[in-house]
């Protein structure tokens, strides 16, 4: 299928739900050992017990890029099978997200936009925690496009 | 080419504490110290792993095959990986207390199982807001071929 007609099938308004996702001390340690971030923020309990700045913590937090790479699972998962590549994503982190919280990506699909070159669509992202507490959120955007840069011959 | 190794990454972020800018050391426009690394195809399926990305393209070359991907693809946020990997021990955004405030990155040519990455790395800025000093990077990750992979920019509050 072309990348006309992929676009073309795409609606507007479509809200997408990723996979809740719980933290866990087990999950932090998966996480840290994925992205090699071993800042004591994420581990040391008497470390947290220190006020950083103008901020302090109730314990350990997550990391913030976990949050990152779970609105790109989001977004991967429903556009690696319609043939949409994810090109952007521009978060801002709200709230800390602690042991026992359980976090939910929404991304709404709001526009489509057919530039020069492109099929373009343009998503809102929120994610909230267990409380419906707003802990991220932003945009994205991804392209509908024929040949994937840098495919294989 | 250097493989990287994930097991033999330096996972006490307190060694070299002392190397490290602070905030009042940080000049915009500096670059960061970084080192090219090779991703390997076990190394790509272990980050996938890691922070939970199932999809097979991902790490079964087979079905990578028969995707408009034409193959095995890391996951677009690998890039969280290579901050620490392209960096050493006594760069500033491995400090305790980091803390991140947001990210917006840009993705361009799709990393693959051999790809060696090279980091481009500058503190773009820096501010003090809300009485918390912050600092901006960004960073422009590009393949063995030249291609830009990805590019992004981000916001820390540092450690007083």
């Amino acid at each position: 299928m072309t990348a006309q007609l992929q676009f073309d099938q795409i609606q507007t308004g479509e809200v997408i739900t990723g996979r809740p996702f719980t933290v866990t001390r087990e999950s932090i340690q998966a996480f840290a050992d994925a992205s090699l971030d071993y800042n004591p923020l994420h581990f040391d309990d008497k470390y947290m017990e220190n006020t950083f700045g103008k901020t302090s913590f109730d314990g350990v937090i997550m990391h913030g890029m976990q949050n990152f790479a779970l609105i790109s699972r989001t977004l991967t998962d429903w556009l690696l099978p319609k043939g949409g590549f994810h090109r952007r994503l521009e978060t801002r982190w709200l709230k800390p997200v602690q042991l026992g919280h359980t976090i939910t990506t929404k991304a709404t699909l709001t526009q489509k936009k057919q530039t020069d070159k492109g099929f373009w669509v343009q998503f809102d992202i929120e994610v909230t925690n267990h409380l419906g507490g707003l802990v991220a959120a932003g945009n994205a955007m991804a392209e509908f496009l024929d040949v994937i840069p840098g495919k294989p011959e | 080419m250097t493989i990287l190794d994930l097991d033999n990454f330096e996972t006490d972020f307190w060694k070299d504490v002392d190397k490290r800018k602070t905030w009042d050391q940080i000049i915009p426009g500096e670059l960061r110290d970084t080192r090219p690394v090779t991703l390997t195809k076990e190394v790509i399926a272990r980050y996938a792993e890691g922070v939970g990305e199932d999809n097979p393209i991902y790490f079964d070359e087979a079905y990578a095959r028969t995707t408009p991907y034409g193959g095995i693809i890391a996951p677009p946020s690998i890039h969280i990986l290579l901050m620490f990997a392209c960096t050493t021990t006594e760069d500033w955004m491995r400090s305790p207390g980091t803390i991140n405030a947001g990210q917006n990155w840009s993705y361009h040519n799709p990393i693959r199982p051999g790809d060696t990455i090279t980091m481009r790395g500058t503190a773009l800025d820096r501010f003090i807001k809300k009485d918390r000093l912050f600092a901006v990077h960004e960073n422009t990750f590009t393949n063995q071929h030249g291609q830009i992979v990805c590019t992004g920019r981000g916001q820390t509050i540092r450690p007083n």
